[in-house]
């Protein structure tokens, strides 16, 4: 995107941010769409891995589950306030995925998909079996909410805005990252691995960082999760998550920015709406994932936009 | 002689399981030259370019640029050293645009990091246009500056590979390895692209290519070396080539 389109998109973006931050009263709604923002901050972290520069990750649930826990205990046991805990948790995620991104990115398909399921696993296994930290399997609880000066953030319309006006500076910072030098570098990585390296990219150490940048977005939204909702268990953890996550970028679309925000969307309200869903949500993602796949392997906006622009050159 | 070297190819050798890909080869690539390295299918020429590019690492040997062991360095290291590729069946990047490209191509001589590119620095802008007018301008070199902002891969294959070429180019290499430069085109364009590598060494980069088309390197090359199942069969001026008798059976003759 150019700059004035970039521009343009932002403020377009900000006005609806600031039109549905006083329209919706309702607290359901309010609570659903801060879960979708937060979802969109997921999908965006691994839209930046998976879509651009190609490495998949079926793990990504333990860097958002780092980012939650990691913040419940510096607040809770240690006492620290969340904005001293807010810098070192997303620290922590980036210096931890870039330690495991460099050895693990050396795989690639299949390999790299287990490779990542198996580091979900682990951070699964440490948020429900670590007792004195993390509470274990029923978690914890009596997180305390954001302030901002004397205002509390706790889930409903200040929440919502919070959640909104990061997940509208991620989208800004990300259009831009994917506009410049990096980003060309991983787009040309998610082509072709052998060409990029042939251009002179250090490919071994590219994909590290944006694993690491990708788990500093996730981390993030783990943050504020934590923090809105108050309370954390492994199970919002678990490989479902992580397959969750991974389905969102694939229905948004790869490789497209504000296709996160359409994916996060559709998975998070799709269970509400389709209560049946609960037992199978499994089952239906993977039913989704294989449609889309096969159908629309561009991921839904894009194969829709462009189904309409057949439609438009026939008629 | 040896203060003119750029490139010095000592005794490499390389081995798959079985197969001895390369065994021994050694020539000097003068600079300033166009130097050709020709051979059936099978002599070894991809390997050779493997082995000088960084993608493989020979089993003995030395491979020295301009004074300096390269063999087993990386292969971002070495277009940072200056030197660049391209592909035989031409690698570009689908997804981006022509000029975005050439871009990836100035990647070793930009600077700009993650973070750089978010917040976007005045230095970075600066570097980002500094790039940009770099590209263009190697663009227009290759002539196809009008389809710049085009997706690479909307573009017919012999456009393709002259991207392909700036690409290599906006790394400022001292040392160009072009992989069957003229594989796929017609005789039209191969004449063009005769022109542009004499265009490019007039630029002071030396050019090794590995070539099929018999007429464009015996028009344009300085030097040829021969390979024949991975062994140097023979080195010399086109004429000199011509007239051997061993590359005749080898792989002229077979040629008819």
């Amino acid at each position: 995107m150019t700059g004035k389109r970039r521009l343009w998109a932002t403020t377009a973006f900000a006005g609806a941010i600031a039109v549905a931050s006083m329209a919706v009263s309702n607290a359901y709604h309010q609570q659903l769409l801060t879960v979708i923002g937060i979802h969109t901050l997921l999908a965006l972290g691994l839209n930046m891995l998976m879509g651009y520069a190609g490495q998949i990750s079926l793990g990504h649930a333990a860097f958002y589950g780092l980012g939650a826990y990691g913040t419940g205990i510096l607040t809770t046991h240690y006492g620290w306030s969340p904005w001293a805990a807010f810098p070192l948790v997303l620290v922590a995620a980036g210096a931890v995925a870039y330690v495991i991104g460099r050895p693990t990115l050396k795989l690639s398909g299949y390999y790299l998909a287990m490779g990542t399921l198996g580091l979900g696993i682990i951070g699964h296994v440490i948020f429900r079996e670590w007792d004195s930290m993390t509470g274990g399997a029923s978690g914890m609880v009596g997180i305390p909410p954001l302030q901002v000066g004397g205002t509390v953030l706790s889930l409903g319309r200040s929440g919502m805005i919070l959640v909104w006006v990061v997940v509208l500076m991620a989208f800004f910072f990300c259009d831009r990252l994917v506009d410049s030098r990096i980003g060309r570098a991983l787009r040309a990585l998610g082509d072709s691995q052998g060409a990029a390296a042939a251009c002179g990219v250090d490919t071994g150490r590219l994909k590290a960082v944006i694993f690491s940048f990708s788990a500093v977005l996730t981390a993030l939204a783990g943050f504020l999760y934590a923090h809105l909702v108050g309370f954390i268990s492994p199970s919002s953890f678990d490989f479902l998550m992580s397959i969750r996550m991974v389905t969102m970028v694939v229905i948004g679309g790869m490789a497209s920015i504000y296709g996160s925000l359409f994916g996060a969307s559709v998975i998070t309200l799709l269970p509400e709406w389709l209560h049946v869903f609960s037992d199978y949500e499994m089952m239906v993602y993977g039913l989704v994932l294989m449609l889309v796949m096969i159908f629309l392997p561009q991921g839904l906006t894009r194969g829709v936009l462009d189904a309409l622009e057949g439609v438009k050159s026939e008629s | 002689m040896a203060d003119r070297t750029i490139l010095h190819i000592d005794g490499v050798s390389k081995a798959f399981g079985g197969v001895q890909a390369l065994y021994r080869v050694g020539f000097r690539v003068a600079k300033g030259h166009i130097q050709a390295v020709i051979g059936p299918n099978g002599a070894g020429k991809t390997t050779l370019f493997n082995v000088i590019t960084g993608a493989t690492c020979p089993d003995e040997g030395r491979i020295v640029l301009e004074g300096m062991e390269i063999q087993g360095r990386p292969m971002h290291e070495l277009v940072a050293r200056g030197i660049a590729r391209t592909f035989q069946n031409v690698e570009l990047f689908a997804s981006l645009t022509v000029l975005e490209n050439v871009l990836v191509g100035r990647h070793v001589r930009t600077r700009c990091g993650l973070v750089g590119a978010m917040v976007r620095w005045p230095w970075v802008e600066r570097e980002e246009r500094g790039a940009r007018d770099a590209a263009m301008e190697l663009l227009g070199f290759v002539g196809l500056e009008e389809v710049a902002h085009k997706m690479s891969g909307d573009l017919p294959f012999g456009w393709q590979r002259l991207v392909e070429i700036a690409r290599a180019l906006a790394s400022d290499p001292r040392l160009l390895l072009l992989d069957e430069p003229a594989a796929g085109l017609n005789a039209v364009e191969t004449a063009a692209l005769a022109d542009l590598i004499q265009k490019i060494r007039s630029r002071g980069i030396t050019v090794v290519l590995v070539e099929h088309d018999m007429n464009l390197t015996m028009d344009i090359s300085d030097r040829i070396v021969v390979l024949d199942r991975g062994r140097k069969l023979a080195e010399g001026t086109p004429r000199e080539i011509q007239a051997d008798e061993a590359v005749m059976e080898a792989y002229l003759g077979r040629k008819g």
